[in-house]
């Protein structure tokens, strides 16, 4: 590890990525594809004489997608960069190494959209009358460059769970045109595009001051592009799971549920059920332009779409368990490759970080434990807080976790391998059981208050 | 056998080609964000002058150029990713060492980022509909977007002194960190750069016929370029080491044009003179040249000694190539969506694979592995077991695989070891001393009816609950005979053989349960 290794605390690594880039999701597909191919649909039709109404919604949307989009969605999106960047650089450095091209021209992609949407928002009152035609083409341009930005990124988050032939073969080709490129590319455009219509249904059903026919029309639209899209988004997702190894997807369910809930067989299925019936039915109340029922609905349909957005990351970047990158890099940083070396040499992992945290007043062992933490478990583990190792050994004796650091992976599949040597192990082992112990202290009172 | 290599050795691009990249989209970035950065500080300063000046009255000038901000900002964001990407790749060492470092004031440039930008919005959209609020928004987003650039001018900074790394690292920025007046003039220098071209950019964007506001951005524009040159010249005093005849030339080049700016900007010259437009930019591509040639200097060599690490590195770790994708290819084919390989991976390492707690791990623990294939315990007893783990000893929860998962382990468990077969009636009749021993010290932690007494649960592991589970009858001998290692059960050698026969036989008639599946 030639890097300073970072790790949130109590919150937690995956916790502090995930707020970020679920947010960055939902507003970059549902709001900056979504959303504004709705309203350039909108701008369209007014263009071609369907009525000024359609024109009026586009534009009362326009505004705060604008505000949305460049100060959150570009933030966030950039946000992503900096918090992989700090907190996993050796995976996120290789994986720049590896698809430079396509990250450069998605910047061209990315350019190219910010420019068309601030022109096609700057420009917007003196064309809207007197050339609606170039507003919409504007507009037009701007899906174009967001479809083909959403379409080069697809290649690399594909990557990341399917390398297919990569880690054997080392070709550009076979990590990029990997089996889940094509599907996740349907998946996110299509999802995005569910997300925006049901956001433009409730806006209409909430917000449109128009005649009860106009808001109707205006409902029916946003239903039908709801309904259109969410064949598309299941189809998507059948097709990329279907593509994901057992060896990962396998998990997907502890991936959602977490402990307690894996036990609830049908919880999950019956949920993801609830929701597409949900989705369906606002499709169908706009559809038949209904305000009330479009009101009513939409509501939980918003809550239940933002829900599986957050399903798909986590399940994406939970189930491929011990890997940053599949058949080259663990979840933890450490190459597979020195993992193996390591262990086949019983060489110590201590001397191969180059920077090691040393600030506080720990005795030598104890900062040496630490970092040893830091490097094999803290990308997924804090030591207190949020999936915190404390409380998941609570109760279990120095010997056992000692027995569990030696078969981590095949304890559960998704965790990495603990490397180094055995009197690190020895170090690791101890610190652990202290932490663990002293969970245990703090929990046994309040569980005797209950 | 396949030669391994670090993804870090493999460059995409010739590095002359990524300097150029570099130049040009850090330029065009940093140009935005001067533009962003001036606008919103000086629409700021302008509509407080002009609220303080003209109570309530609209001001379409300052509204006109405040909206200006979400253009810019935008435009600062998006094209601030290339330099960040190219970054990442030329300079890899350096960045992700240095942003590692800043770790937190790194990661809080996004909330500051959002939080600025917002707020400016608000500014921006409601100025002429409560001023002082609009004005508290401004304010704020205005302070939280100058402790941006204080973060990224640190960075920088420290990226182009590998030397002060390590001391950084241990204590952060204190009186001792000899770069901080290099760091807090490049700051100001930025901030300055920011009001030159804010002011430029709205004296030919947004002041077009408007006079009053013309002359005021052009004695902002003349006051920016001064403070730029003294800051300037204090910020070349802290790098005199590092200037090279290039260098030099380039910031006397734009020394040269800064001077013509300033002939231009005299008072008695027209409002916007258009000669501004070629002389501001001379100014900022050669300073943006003599800036980037100094950082490359500077990173290169530590840069050049972390990839011949790495090729080292790859090279040592070449032989293991195959073995560690042969393991990946195992991996990649073990699906653990059964029963068989749950228990192969997971439960195999101490409990073995005949279920005697013989398993290679098992020498490890202090109290023993149970063993599975002695057991006789009904099906949910050994459900919850396997799904909690048991406290005071090495055996974990498993509740990490979803109940489908944990049901067709146990149906492997029955299979293979017969866990959940009936218990066996007693053989015989039990003596009467015999029960009086276990009435008085077995039931102390097991309870009389073969459950667990009050002392028992609150020991570390808890006696078992001879209601639902059980061992052979020989398993129970032993134990009875040897005690259990690591636990409260001590060994009972020194009764008679046949207490500790009649014993067993107790402990194993608790469990009336009918064979499971």
């Amino acid at each position: 590890m030639n890097f300073p290794i970072l790790h949130i605390p109590v919150v937690g690594d995956g916790m502090v990525i995930a707020l970020d880039a679920v947010l960055h999701v939902c507003i970059s597909h549902g709001l900056a594809i979504g959303l504004m191919t709705m309203i350039v649909i909108f701008q369209t039709l007014a263009w071609r004489g369907k009525g000024q109404f359609w024109a009026s919604a586009a534009r009362s949307l326009l505004g705060p997608l604008v505000v949305v989009t460049t100060s959150v969605g570009a933030v966030t999106g950039v946000g992503i960069w900096f918090l992989t960047g700090s907190l996993a650089p050796e995976g996120i450095g290789a994986l720049i190494h590896l698809f430079f091209w396509p990250w450069f021209i998605e910047w061209f992609a990315f350019t190219a959209e910010v420019i068309l949407l601030l022109c096609y928002y700057y420009l917007w009152n003196r064309l809207i009358t007197e050339k609606p035609g170039v507003l919409a083409a504007i507009g037009w341009g701007y899906v174009a460059a967001s479809v083909f930005s959403g379409i080069l990124i697809s290649g690399i988050l594909g990557f990341m769970l399917t390398p297919q032939g990569w880690p054997w073969g080392r070709t550009f080709a076979e990590a990029y045109f990997n089996p889940t490129f094509v599907p996740q590319c349907f998946l996110r455009l299509g999802g995005g595009m569910a997300i925006g219509a049901l956001l433009a249904l409730a806006w209409t059903a909430w917000r449109f001051k128009a005649p009860a026919e106009q808001r109707g029309r205006v409902l029916r639209l946003c239903g039908l592009a709801l309904l259109f899209s969410l064949p598309i988004t299941a189809a998507a997702s059948y097709i990329y799971f279907s593509r994901v190894p057992q060896t990962y997807l396998t998990h997907w369910k502890f991936a959602v549920a977490t402990s307690y809930m894996t036990q609830l067989p049908d919880f999950l299925p019956a949920a993801n059920t609830a929701a597409v019936l949900v989705l369906v039915l606002a499709g169908l109340a706009a559809l038949a332009r209904s305000p009330w029922a479009s009101r009513l609905l939409c509501i939980p349909a918003l809550l239940l779409s933002l829900c599986m957005v957050m399903e798909f990351e986590r399940v994406r970047e939970f189930i491929r368990g011990p890997y940053l990158v599949p058949g080259y890099m663990q979840a933890n940083q450490i190459p597979l490759v020195e993992a193996q070396a390591l262990a086949a040499t019983g060489q110590p992992l201590l001397p191969r970080l180059h920077w090691i945290n040393s600030s506080g007043t720990l005795p030598p062992a104890r900062q040496a434990a630490r970092a040893l933490f830091a490097a094999n478990c803290g990308v997924c583990h804090t030591e207190s807080g949020i999936n915190g190792i404390d409380q998941r050994l609570a109760g279990r004796s120095a010997d056992g976790i000692d027995a569990m650091l030696g078969i981590t992976e095949r304890l559960a599949p998704y965790m990495t391998p603990f490397v180094g040597s055995e009197q690190e192990r020895a170090l690791l082992t101890e610190y652990l059981f202290q932490l663990s112990s002293d969970y245990a202290r703090r929990a046994a009172p309040a569980a005797r208050e209950k | 056998m396949q030669q391994w290599t670090d993804v870090f050795l493999t460059m995409p691009i010739s590095p002359g080609w990524m300097q150029g990249l570099l130049f040009v989209t850090f330029g065009l970035h940093l140009l935005f964000v001067l533009l962003m950065l001036g606008t919103a500080l000086l629409t700021l300063v302008f509509f407080l002058r002009d609220i303080l000046r003209q109570p309530g009255e609209p001001q379409p000038w300052n509204e006109k150029a405040a909206h200006t901000h979400t253009g810019l900002k935008s435009l600062a964001v998006v094209l601030g990713v290339a330099p960040l990407l190219l970054m990442q790749v030329s300079h890899s060492n350096a960045f992700f060492t240095v942003t590692g470092f800043f770790s937190y004031a790194w990661l809080a440039v996004i909330p500051l980022l959002v939080a600025a930008f917002l707020l400016f919005d608000v500014f921006a959209h409601k100025m002429n509909v409560g001023a002082w609020p609009a004005f508290a928004c401004g304010l704020l987003g205005v302070a939280a977007l100058l402790t941006v650039p204080a973060v990224f001018t640190g960075a920088l900074a420290l990226m182009e002194r590998q030397e002060a790394w390590a001391d950084f690292a241990a204590h952060g920025v204190n009186a001792g960190t000899e770069w901080l007046t290099h760091w807090a003039l490049r700051y100001l220098h930025v901030v300055g750069a920011a009001l030159a071209l804010g002011a430029a950019f709205h004296l030919f964007f947004s002041a077009k016929n408007n006079l009053e506001k013309t002359a005021r951005l052009r004695r902002w524009l003349m006051g920016a370029l001064a403070v730029q040159a003294v800051i300037g010249l204090a910020l070349l005093a802290t790098v005199l080491p590092q200037l090279s005849v290039p260098v030099l030339a380039l910031i006397g080049f734009g020394a040269l044009a800064l001077g013509a700016a300033f002939w231009i900007l005299r008072p008695e010259f027209p409002a916007a003179d258009y000669r501004l437009l070629a002389l501001l930019p001379i100014i900022f591509v050669s300073m943006l040249l003599a800036r980037q040639l100094m950082q490359n200097q500077a990173m290169a060599p530590a840069q050049a000694e972390a990839l011949a690490q790495r090729a080292e590195r790859a090279k040592n770790l070449s032989p293991f190539s195959q073995k560690a994708l042969d393991a990946f290819s195992v991996k990649l084919r073990t699906v653990y969506d059964n029963g068989d390989t749950i228990y192969d991976g997971a439960c195999e390492p101490c409990h073995g694979a005949s279920g005697r707690g013989d398993g290679a791990e098992a020498a490890r623990l202090r109290i023993p592995a149970a063993d599975l294939a002695a057991m006789r315990a009904n099906r949910d007893y050994v459900y919850e077991m396997v799904r909690d783990g048991t406290p005071g000893t090495g055996m974990p929860y498993f509740r990490m695989y979803d109940r489908a998962k944990l049901e067709s382990l146990l149906d492997t468990m029955c299979k293979r070891f017969s866990m959940f077969a009936a218990t066996p009636p007693p053989a015989r009749d039990i003596a009467p001393a015999s029960l009086e021993v276990w009435t008085s010290a077995c039931a102390k932690c097991h309870a009389a009816n073969g459950g667990v007494s009050e002392v028992g649960r609150g020991m570390r592991p808890p006696p078992p609950d001879f209601r639902r589970g059980s061992v052979t009858h020989e398993r129970a001998l032993a134990i009875i005979t040897g005690g259990y290692p690591g636990t409260g059960m001590q060994g009972y050698r020194n009764l008679p053989e046949a207490v500790r026969d009649d014993l067993a036989i107790i402990s194993n008639s608790f469990r009336i349960s009918p064979p499971q599946q």
